[in-house]
């Protein structure tokens, strides 16, 4: 990886790469353990719908003059990227619900952001990976309708787990920075109000079934790290570990 | 929604082929089973995939399969 700062593009495409490989690490722990069979399966096919699209946005950095390998496998955990909601594992079932919601929410409206800017392998990639996110986003809202209509324990808990990710994420989406300012001018991304606006269509209405308004959160810009698009702290080591394959890295072959 | 239940799942390869049942899925409600469906038998390239909630299929000449209780009805020893 280039010692310099990265470029506008290359820090939206990284930010989105590395979160969705985080995410897909967070929703892989809970193959086993959800509440029935046919979650651990979602969560599965969800977690290799994420490490796919992951590996595509690397692969796109090559042609901004990235090492793919390099920015895979041998950065430290304080390098990455990724939103901030995803830096702890998830403690419930009910984390597990309201990151589908709130940080895979807000990864679709990233990558809407591009599919129609002027990085070609954006326009040609992004669209099929909304496509496959659609599920998710129905997986999330059924599952965090169900959960804040029950009225019991779940319902508290589903609404205190997004309230807990949205600030973050939402400054992680919006970033009201130069380099995103830069992003817009030159055609790459769309401007932070039409962001808005979509983020508003995609999460509000699910949203509103914990009574929780997007206009209510205030986005957590404290602390702010331009280079990574986030707010401070790092994901936690394990997960990097994972991330990286540190483990196995003797046995890689490719 | 209908409410907790199981869902039978048809698909079909391509268009024009009849739709096969190719198995099941336990859902809360409509949205969940769809999702689960078709992330459950995505081994295939599907061109079409519905789900049935079990209690809508209606056997026609025998009440000993999956779907008979439906025929002889909710509480119905018979």
């Amino acid at each position: 990886m280039t010692d310099s700062a990265p470029s506008p593009l290359a820090r939206h495409i990284l930010s989105l790469a590395d979160t969705k490989r985080l995410l897909g690490i967070r929703y892989s722990d809970w193959i086993l353990g959800g509440p029935s069979i046919e979650t651990g399966i979602a969560a599965s096919s969800m977690a290799q719908d994420e490490w796919g699209h992951a590996r595509l946005l690397y692969s796109m950095l090559k042609r901004l003059g990235y090492d793919p390998f390099e920015v895979e496998h041998t950065r430290p955990a304080e390098r990455y990227y990724s939103a901030p909601a995803l830096d702890d594992p998830f403690a419930d079932w009910a984390d597990f619900v309201a990151a589908t919601v709130v940080v895979d929410g807000a990864l679709s409206v990233a990558l809407e952001s591009i599919a129609g800017g002027n990085f070609p392998l954006a326009r040609s990639r992004v669209p099929k990976m909304l496509a496959e996110e659609e599920y998710h986003h129905q997986f999330g809202a059924a599952w965090f309708q169900r959960l804040a209509g029950s009225g019991g324990e779940g319902a508290a808990r589903v609404a205190a787990a997004a309230r807990a990710m949205l600030p973050s994420t939402l400054a992680w989406l919006l970033p009201g920075d130069g380099l995103y300012r830069d992003l817009v001018a030159d055609g790459s991304a769309l401007s932070l109000d039409a962001v808005r606006d979509r983020c508003e269509a995609r999460l509000g209405p699910t949203l509103s079934a914990a009574r929780i308004r997007l206009d209510d959160i205030e986005p957590a810009r404290a602390g702010w790290d331009g280079e990574r698009r986030r707010g401070p702290g790092a994901p936690a080591e394990e997960a990097v570990e994972r991330a990286r394959g540190d483990r196995n890295r003797d046995l890689f072959v490719e | 929604m209908t409410g907790e239940g199981v869902y039978e799942v048809f698909a079909r390869k391509k268009r024009g082929e009849p739709l096969r049942h190719i198995g099941y899925v336990d859902a809360p409600g409509d949205e969940l089973a769809r999702v689960y469906a078709w992330k459950t038998y995505d081994e295939e390239k599907w061109f079409e995939m519905c789900v049935v909630p079990r209690g809508a299929v209606i056997p026609v000449n025998r009440d000993d399969g999956p779907w008979g209780r439906n025929r002889r009805g909710e509480g119905d020893d018979g």
